[in-house]
């Protein structure tokens, strides 16, 4: 019966659906607000999970696209040659799941639930959170599910206005400074996609329909056309013809480089790779610790999402020969974040920089262009997703009983709060990259992918695991060891609401971390898939 | 022949992980409860590694292993498996063994702590990941346990977490053995993309190195070697990565015994045994192997001369006998160097249960603050005598006859490296001396009310103790049993009378001295500090390594963090504000280009034709 579902749709907008429902509702009922922003949070989880349990490793998500086309514009067709029927550009509605975006979808649906359960620390305005946050969710699904630019490029600026707002209101001090960059960053790496997916729809997204009359041409986002076109040569996108050159279909190998390295910088902005680090900083700081959970846990992880599926697989040739370029700023982003980590006096900062430095490993894992390095990758992401919201959950609850984040102010909160405590040592150990929690196998995985090709840059990465060690535990000892300030206590451990968020993500860290197949064979369609396809381009 | 324990053999970690997820499901509230479900839990797997053991003792069975499928990526396979070798038999009867009476013995030291059940969790898991190491049959199930037990080893020594030494000890474990982690993490890589087939496990790495030289060039090989042996260097607190063991000695004292002298430390030296292929076929690792063993060995030595902490001193002997198995195997004396493990496991615990027993009943840690417990703690004083005499070497106790194998091996291979081992044995019997005379015997102290620590702490000692007199006759320069039930050939016993001479000389010409010097009186105690002060402060102060390390490391860390930190507000920032500034100061000068000029509008618009036909023009070129 749910066969017939468009269960992709469901998942995207069933939060619209909230958002809405919640703006109806009464704003001083802040239970009814709560329970409403949690069943429309929950349905998606029960839609991904019910995803999860269907999808077929084998076949690759197939059974579950939705396509549509949901609107085209008649273009101008003069200067054409005869028997072209009609020229337009289309916008498709195409959604569609494989082994790249499930695990991610995954993570989104569960981070998301515990965020919104992290949220009882919110106190203002719950009506207008709640409906900002569900549209934030729409905006997230919405980004891993489209496969139209277009449709990707609509939902990635939706994600962008509710963190603006999120960011600006329910923040700490310097809340609305932290907003306002957060937007002309993000605003920034959008524009260069824009500018990127242009040139892309301009030249590769056409195909033309031949009929018994002459031909109807058509221009579009649609990324399997994108693909495909790639691959094949007879295209006019890929042929140095008069024609081709004279309408601007024809993509010059100077044209993919700009639309690769605009992708870089819009994706790059996300992840953040180094330079374009610092506004993430102050969202790590300044936003409320729910919504830096989805910050840090879901909205970096767009931008490796963004690198895989568009730059990776539409510019094989591109990163082929800047994978030493995207390795060594991987190997900057692990040794200036881990070293930046490891001086920072406010908690938040140094998981902020410890981010930067995991992200770091990311790239390490992408630049290698191995099956295992991209697994590792994506493993690294939604591992770094699960730690990271974990920990920023723990920061919330925290800040909740000692009204600072300061290292110099903290310490020995093992003896008043054990349960926070070891939790947070957990997340501390699997930042670290303990084996037998999921950081290890995301970091292992990367890792062994480029060490194949690049040894060297690969060794000095490595030295990451060092830095992170000592990051970790400076911080990490200094708020629960030692010997704890008077007026920690009688402080209450965590509630039932609080803990079982924290017990939920503990749980999936130790579940990726001893059994990491759970994961990798839900992958395995997607890269193997693509990356054949790779080998046959650059093969010939 | 039967193979029925070795099938089962995945078992014996399963028990205490079982004790651990119990104890931590239950939480605090079991107390006593909890420290029995972890003792008999190690208890079972102890029992169950002796019928491992026996089955292998008895009969010629032949090594047993079994495999699956951890993590398939494209057509790579990762695995992990167990597997019952001789080799590994022996750690499950060591560690099993070591683990359940430091156990037993913890039930009567850590009665009084609040947090008694929390203490049993951990050290259910750190048995547990010590066995899984033992058992891995393949580089990577063997390196995530190797990093499990790091850090069950770190949340042991920070146990008392609101003592800020027991947190610096606690890190700095941790942050010096990743070093060592590294290295081994790194040495992985190399031979995942090295072997034939991605192969990791040991019996394949055994293969290839051993019998089909030259599919790895030898520059790679000692490559791969050294940093294994960096691992090892990082575990075992071999020099210079030892700094981290003495500090650790801020855990409670069950754990210094079963953690950091009898089973976790020696996991270097397994570590190296356990690919020794590797450095068999690089003669260069192997005399790095040896040099450091043996510098170690007498350097830690040296520095336990001059200590005052009772715990202190154990463990820098601790490091100093690691040093000794290091240097059996950079000798290519493998069988020694696990006699050498074997024997130490007991005495060392032996040691260091002793120790903990005075320290429970004297509340003190320095030696200088303790006297005549001999008469007050009689088995403490005498099972503590039995284990001195078993590291001092002196004949027949276990440490004589693990020693004597490792310095006789020394001396065909090197004479230089047997002299320092001989003179290194000497500063053992010197310290043990110092030790047990200045603690045992002698006036006891005004005000100090020593009792001897109740049965489940004596036992255990007395058991140790057993242990410590008879282990060494597995393996005699007379009965070569044990070397060759390990290794299958009998091809390495040798027997030298000189050296066994020199050795037990050596060790009563050590012990001799102490008690002239501590008992007697006949040598004044000050002769050396009142000569050489200069020297007597460079051991207290161990050679300055940790002022070292702050200087050339943890300085410069913090510097560049700093430095980087100014860079990263002010340049990389600044540029970011800087756009931000001309943003705004461009659209200030757009704005008063709003003057209602009709001329300047004009030529805004005429400007604006011109790059926009530039750039339609300039697009033909691309």
């Amino acid at each position: 019966m749910l066969d017939n579902l468009p269960v992709l749709s469901l998942i995207a907008f069933t939060p619209l659906i909230g958002a809405l429902i919640v703006l109806l509702l009464p704003s001083a009922r802040s239970q009814w607000l709560r329970i409403a922003a949690i069943i429309f949070t929950l349905i998606p989880l029960v839609l991904t999970v019910w995803l999860f349990v269907c999808y077929q490793p084998s076949i690759g998500g197939g059974v579950f696209t939705e396509h549509s086309t949901w609107l085209s514009i008649p273009l101008n067709k003069e200067g054409f040659k005869e028997g072209i029927l009609s020229i337009k550009l289309g916008f498709d509605y195409h959604m569609a799941v494989d082994g790249i975006s499930m695990p991610l979808l995954l993570l989104t649906s569960i981070i998301s639930t515990m965020a919104v359960l992290a949220s009882v620390h919110i106190r203002k305005r719950w009506k207008t959170y709640y409906a900002l946050f569900l549209l934030l969710l729409t905006g997230i699904y919405g980004v891993f599910l489209a496969r139209d630019l277009i449709l990707f490029f609509i939902f990635f600026e939706v994600t962008l206005i509710p963190m603006f707002f999120l960011i600006g209101i329910w923040g700490y001090f310097g809340r609305e400074k932290a907003a306002t960059r957060f937007l002309i960053y993000n605003g920034l790496g959008s524009a260069a996609m824009l500018l990127s997916f242009l040139i892309l729809i301009a030249t590769l997204g056409f195909s033309s329909v031949d009929g018994a009359n002459g031909s109807s041409l058509l221009f579009s986002g649609n990324y399997d056309v994108l693909l495909s076109n790639l691959t094949n040569p007879n295209v006019l996108a890929n042929m140095d013809t008069e024609q081709a050159r004279y309408f601007g279909i024809y993509l010059s190998d100077n044209m993919k480089w700009a639309a690769f390295i605009l992708l870089l910088v819009a994706f790059g902005i996300k992840v953040p790779i180094f330079p374009f680090h610092t506004w993430m900083l102050k969202v790590h700081t300044e936003a409320p610790p729910p919504i830096v959970m989805i910050h840090s846990g879901i909205l970096l992880k767009m931008g490796v999402y963004g690198l895989i599926r568009f730059a990776v697989f539409l510019f094989p040739e591109q990163i082929q020969s800047w994978s030493t370029v995207l390795a060594v700023l991987g190997v900057i982003n692990i040794l200036y974040g881990g070293i930046l980590a490891c001086v920072q006096r406010e908690f938040k900062l140094v998981l902020a920089y410890s981010s930067i430095s995991h992200m770091g490993i990311v790239l390490l894992g992408i630049a290698s262009l191995e099956e295992v390095g991209l697994q590792g990758a994506i493993y690294q992401s939604v591992s770094h997703g699960l730690i990271s919201a974990l920990l920023f959950l723990i920061v919330g609850s925290l800040y909740e009983r000692t009204n600072t984040t300061r290292l110099d102010e903290l310490g020995g909160l093992a003896k008043t709060v054990p349960f926070m405590s070891g939790i947070l040592l957990i997340g501390g150990l699997a930042s670290l990259g303990l084996p037998g929690l999921s950081g290890f196998i995301g970091e292992f995985l990367s890792f062994l992918g480029l060490f194949g090709s690049m040894k060297w840059i690969t060794a000095i990465g490595a030295l990451g695991i060092l830095l992170a060690a000592v990051y970790v535990l400076r911080s990490i000892l200094n708020i629960t060891f030692g010997s704890m300030p008077e007026s920690f206590a009688g402080m209450k451990d965590a509630r039932f609401i609080e803990a079982l968020p924290m017990i939920i993500l503990t749980a999936l860290i130790v579940l990726l971390g001893v059994y990491p197949s759970i994961m990798t064979d839900l992958m395995q369609h997607g890269f193997t898939g693509l990356l054949e396809q790779l080998q046959t381009r650059m093969g010939g | 022949m039967s193979t029925f324990f070795a099938e089962h053999a995945w078992l014996v970690p399963v028990f205490p992980l079982a004790a651990f997820a119990i104890l931590t499901a239950m939480g605090r509230g079991l107390k006593k409860t909890g420290a029995w479900i972890g003792t008999i839990a190690t208890f079972v797997s102890f029992v169950m590694s002796l019928c491992i053991a026996i089955e292998r003792v008895s009969g010629s069975a032949p090594d047993y292993s079994r495999q699956i499928d951890w993590l398939q990526i494209g057509n790579l396979r990762l695995g992990a498996g167990f597997e019952v070798t001789n080799l590994t038999a022996l750690m499950l009867v060591i560690v099993t063994l070591v683990g359940f009476l430091v156990n037993l013995y913890s039930q009567g030291y850590m009665k009084d702590d609040e947090r008694i059940s929390t203490f049993f969790a951990y050290v259910a898991l750190f048995t547990s990941s010590m066995l899984g190491l033992v058992l891995s049959d393949n580089l990577l199930t063997f390196y995530i346990f190797w990093e499990l037990v790091g850090v069950c080893s770190f949340l042991l020594v920070g146990f008392w977490f609101q003592k800020p030494e027991a947190k610096a000890a606690a890190k700095k474990a941790f942050i010096v053995t990743r070093i060592g982690d590294l290295g081994l993490l790194i040495a992985l890589l190399l031979l995942f993309w090295y072997m034939p087939g991605h192969a990791l496990d040991f019996t394949t790495i055994h293969n290839v190195f051993d019998t089909q030289g030259g599919a790895i060039s030898t520059g790679i090989t000692t490559l791969i070697a050294l940093l294994i042996f960096l691992g090892a260097v990082g575990k075992s607190g071999q020099f210079p990565l030892h700094v981290w063991l003495p500090d650790a000695m801020e855990g409670p004292t069950p754990i210094s015994a079963l953690i950091h002298a009898a089973t976790m430390v020696a996991a270097g030296v397994f570590l190296v045994a356990r690919t020794f292929d590797i450095f068999e076929a690089s003669q260069a690792a192997m005399n790095t192997v040896a040099i450091i063993g043996a510098f170690t060995a007498i350097f830690a030595a040296s520095i336990g001369l001059a200590q005052n902490d009772i715990k202190r001193i154990l463990a820098y002997s601790t490091v100093s006998q690691l040093g000794y198995m290091m240097l059996a195997l950079g000798v290519d004396n493998m069988p020694a160097a696990m006699f050498h493990l074997f024997t130490h496991a007991f005495f060392k615990a032996l040691l260091f249960l002793g120790a903990g027993s005075v320290i429970h009943s004297v509340h003190t840690q320095d030696i200088r603050e303790m006297g005549g417990l001999g008469r007050k703690m009689k088995i403490t004083a005498w099972t503590f005598g039995i284990g001195a005499l078993a590291l001092s070497g002196i004949p027949p106790f276990s440490g004589f006859w693990s020693k004597d194998a490792i310095l006789t091996a020394a001396l065909d291979k090197q004479p230089i490296l047997f002299v320092v081992g001989v003179v290194a044995a000497f500063f053992t019997a010197l310290y043990m001396a110092r030790l047990f005379f200045l603690v045992f015997v002698g006036k006891p102290r005004e005000g100090q009310h020593a009792k001897e620590s109740s049965s489940v702490m004596t036992i255990p000692l007395i058991v140790l103790a057993v242990l410590a007199t008879v282990a060494g006759f597995v393996e005699t320069p007379f009965n070569g049993w044990f070397g060759q039930w390990l290794t299958g050939d009998e091809g390495q016993h040798h027997v030298s009378g000189l050296v066994m001479v020199v050795s037990a000389a050596v060790g009563l010409l050590g012990l001799y001295i102490g008690w002239l010097m501590y008992v007697k009186g006949t040598i004044r105690r000050d002769v050396v500090t009142s000569r050489m002060p200069g020297l007597v402060h460079l051991l207290e102060r161990k050679y300055y390594i940790d002022e070292l390390y702050g200087i050339l490391f943890v300085k410069p860390l913090q510097g560049i963090g700093k430095a980087l930190e100014v860079f990263d507000d002010y340049v990389v920032d600044g540029i970011v504000r800087l756009t931000g500034y001309s943003v705004s100061a461009l659209g200030r000068l757009n704005s008063r280009l709003q003057s209602g000029q009709v001329q300047a509008y004009a030529l805004t618009a005429l400007i604006g034709i011109v790059i926009l036909l530039l750039a339609i023009a300039g697009r033909r070129f691309w």
